[in-house]
């Protein structure tokens, strides 16, 4: 932990963290104004003492709406990580432990999958699944789950040959007690980096998904949302647009940094 | 020897004053790795440098060759190379410096060569750089040093990637490039260790025939003192960045004056200093191998041909011996020879044909071996990093053969625990430690207690002892014979060592390809009837003798 607050790109990311992570749990509470609240004689005013990031079409304040469509932005990328991750880990860790026939086909199909770009992938089974916040989400996970198995089965692979592992089945430990507590332990890391990174994918993709429509519907404060409804005024009022923007590239960067120093840390740790 | 014109015998080539070299750590507090080392080699001798691992014979390398990273701190000293201080030079005139004037020749051949370059080109480009040859001239050059070097097609071997050469012939290539230039000091660090056995001991004839051919100044870094004894003239042994003794070889290893050195000697395997009682007499094997093979590479799933294709690599040839109940089984062999394939077959770890019949119980695949066999047949790995799970304490690593064993309580579990521990002589509070605490001596006795609470019949011991330094090996070496006499388990002992494994094996098994091709008693390892694969063996090993010249055992 130390080392990763040492690194630059640490320290940065987990300070933008923090202020989103504020933002999440304090968001509706710390909003000056109703996130809803028309204010007709206010419309598309710029940034002022009384609205500090200016309002919006309809004249509701755009920081109150921007701090309480914090939890349902980041929620969002996180818990369609979450998802992903877990069905990726199972579905690789499987691969990786049973290999062989198994191993091959699953891996194949997931090849497969994985030549089919995420937005294309997500869209694609929103589409399916039709619209909405919570069908995004489960897009999305399903979208990471073939990279984070590939990544889960590499790393399991890698432990599997490892002396120890080795040793655990030369004195004939049982399959639950090797991948258990010999395996996965030592495997979990690399996965834990790359979910980090992912979220901040997972992010900018819900965002998109809430820009097309796709996603969160009116009149949630999804950021995505923020910048599709915000969008035909963007050359009278750019703030409106860039406000949301901005937020979710810096929450993007956030998990992004802090995934990077965490891999770093991870990797002097390893070489120790 | 040839003397070099202009250099008066008694003045040094290079001469090493005063330095002192600190590594700077990012908590602030910096690591010494070299303090006041003074050496200095005299024209056409070749200095042996001699130290364990951190010991700092490598720094010392990289501060002659100035190439130190960033975070290196010269404190103090000269480097004087024929009296010009190197420290004082700038980066243009080091560059002209390496190659020409001072070379090195690294360990791994593999790495130390570009792999997109063709073998002639990276000769000729030392030749046209700092001597000024055409492209022409160079290539003829080259090839003459390659023809030199022993290749015995040199033009071929000139149009050759490095993946398409041996390890011998790499590091032949490696050795041309340092005596293309003649330069005046070549630096060796530890040239043979990354080869097999035969081929190191080809280069070592290699690097007398130049030496005296050349009458190049050499600093040749090692951690073997037997091999060192064979190429040096004068000895360094250096610890902990600190130079303890210096002095003509004979001088040095017959009368060594430092106890660091004397521990050092004490500790290097000698095959006449044996640490083992004969053998019980016993009458019948507790283990017999019959026939076994094993095979890599072959398609086992019906999905196979979704797998890229290999080759069929043979990892044992019907192998067939037996041990004895209490005795050490060492095997020898090159890397590749199927050494380790027999360790994994006989763990439990690997398909084989064959049959393997223990203690009066047949087994004749993988699947058949049991949980009974696997507790009375342990197995002790080569890299103590590895064989440890990082994320356990040793506590809960030696604990797992006794849960799995036997069931016992939870105190009784602590107290064998203890007792493990004090079997291979580690503090009681060690268990409660993580293995990253440890040294790999540590840790090597760790995997040696968790081996032994099963409390087996057979130990195998793949290499156990081949990544510890020299004076760690001998205590683990020692501690192994130990608990084995104690205990009366037999053990199958793998190593590559043939003077550490003529000091503590009972009988000797040679391995060459996956075949068996002998099996003796320990004293009859000169004999007359020997394979001649096993006297190529023993005679490319070098052994240290007491009065500290190199010679052939009798």
């Amino acid at each position: 932990m130390s080392e990763l607050v040492r690194s630059p790109t640490g320290m940065v990311g987990l300070a933008l963290l923090s202020v989103v992570a504020v933002a999440v749990v304090f968001g509706s509470v710390l909003a000056p104004y109703d996130p809803q609240a028309f204010h007709p004689a206010v419309r598309l005013t710029g940034p002022s003492a009384a609205h500090w990031l200016g309002t919006d079409q309809f004249g509701r304040d755009i920081f109150s709406r921007l701090l309480t469509g914090a939890s349902s932005t980041i929620l969002f990328g996180v818990g369609a990580t979450a998802l992903g991750v877990l069905a990726g880990s199972v579905i690789g860790v499987t691969a990786g432990v049973v290999g062989g026939w198994v191993d091959s086909v699953i891996m194949r199909t997931l090849d497969g999958l994985l030549a089919v770009p995420d937005l294309l992938f997500t869209l694609l089974i929103v589409t399916f699944l039709g619209g909405g916040a919570g069908e995004a989400m489960l897009a999305v996970a399903v979208a990471f789950t073939p990279g984070m198995a590939r990544i889960a089965r590499s790393s399991v692979l890698s432990i599997r040959t490892r002396e120890y592992v080795l040793a655990a089945v030369a004195r004939d430990e049982s399959q639950a007690y090797i991948i258990g507590q010999e395996v996965i332990p030592n495997a979990i890391g690399p996965i834990i980096v790359e979910a980090t990174i992912r979220v901040s994918f997972a992010i900018m993709i819900g965002a998109t998904l809430g820009f097309l429509g796709l996603g969160a519907q009116p009149p949630s404060t999804e950021w995505g949302l923020m910048v599709a409804e915000a969008r035909q005024y963007m050359y009278r009022s750019p703030w409106v647009v860039a406000v949301p923007g901005i937020a979710i590239a810096v929450s993007a960067l956030g998990f992004n940094l802090f995934g990077d120093a965490l891999r770093d840390a991870f990797v002097t740790r390893g070489r120790r | 020897m040839p003397a070099r014109d202009g250099i008066a015998a008694q003045c040094s080539v290079l001469d090493i004053r005063d330095y002192t070299l600190d590594y700077e750590t990012p908590h602030g507090v910096p690591v010494q790795a070299l303090r006041n080392v003074s050496l200095s080699i005299r024209p056409g001798r070749t200095m042996g440098l001699v130290g364990e691992s951190g010991s700092g014979k490598t720094s010392l390398a990289w501060a002659i060759m100035r190439y130190l990273p960033a975070n290196a701190a010269e404190r103090s000293g000269r480097i004087e190379l024929l009296g010009e201080d190197l420290r004082t030079k700038s980066d243009e005139e080091v560059q002209n410096l390496r190659g020409r004037r001072i070379s090195m020749v690294f360990q791994d051949p593999g790495t130390s060569l570009n792999p997109v370059l063709r073998l002639g080109e990276q000769i000729a480009e030392a030749l046209t750089r700092h001597r000024g040859f055409s492209a022409k001239e160079a290539r003829e050059e080259s090839e003459a040093w390659l023809a030199r070097t022993g290749i015995s097609r040199p033009a071929d071997m000139m149009n050759r990637y490095p993946h398409e050469a041996s390890g011998g012939e790499k590091q032949r290539v490696v050795i041309a490039t340092a005596f293309a230039c003649n330069p005046e000091v070549i630096i060796f660090d530890e040239p043979t260790t990354a080869l097999d056995i035969i081929t190191a001991r080809q280069i070592l004839d290699l690097f007398d025939d130049l030496h005296d051919e050349t009458g190049v100044t050499a600093l040749y870094i090692s951690h073997d003192l037997g091999l060192v004894s064979r190429v040096a003239q004068d000895i360094a042994m250096i610890d902990r960045g600190e130079i303890v003794e210096q002095g003509a070889c004979e001088e040095v290893f017959g009368r060594p004056r430092h106890e660091y050195t004397r521990g050092l000697l004490a500790a290097v395997p000698h095959p006449d200093r044996r640490i083992v009682d004969a053998a019980p007499a016993a009458a019948g094997n507790l283990l017999d191998l019959k026939g076994v093979n094993v095979s890599y590479g072959e398609r086992k799933s019906i999905l196979g041909f979704l797998e890229p294709k290999r080759e069929v690599v043979r990892g044992a040839r019907d192998v067939s011996f037996g041990v004895k109940p209490g005795e050490i089984l060492g095997i020898v062999g090159e890397s590749g020879s199927g050494k380790s394939t027999l360790a994994k077959v006989l763990a439990g770890l690997q398909e084989f044909e064959g049959t393997v019949e223990f203690d009066s119980r047949t087994y004749s695949r993988r699947r058949d071996i049991d949980r009974e066999y696997r507790r009375t047949v342990q197995i002790v790995f080569q890299h103590p990093d590895a064989s440890l799970n990082p994320r356990q304490t040793i506590g809960k690593i030696l604990s797992r053969p006794l849960k799995l064993y036997n069931q016992l309580s939870r105190s009784e579990i602590a107290r064998r625990i203890r007792e493990l521990l004090r079997s291979v002589l580690l503090p009681e509070e060690y268990s409660a430690r993580f293995p990253h605490e440890l040294s790999g001596g540590e840790k090597q006795r760790v995997a040696i207690a968790r081996a032994f609470a099963a409390e087996p019949q057979l130990v195998i011991c793949d290499e156990i002892t081949s990544s510890l330094d020299v004076s760690v090996q001998a205590a683990v070496a020692r501690l192994l014979v130990e608990l084995q006499q104690q205990t009366g388990t037999a053990c199958l002992f793998i190593t590559h060592d043939l003077n550490l494994v003529r000091q503590l094996a009972h009988r000797i098994a040679v391995m060459q390809n996956g075949d068996l091709v002998d099996l003796f008693e320990t004293s009859q390892a000169r004999a007359e009837e020997r394979h001649s694969y096993t006297r190529q063996l023993l005679d490319a090993v070098p052994v240290l003798l007491d009065s500290g010249r190199q010679g052939r055992d009798s």
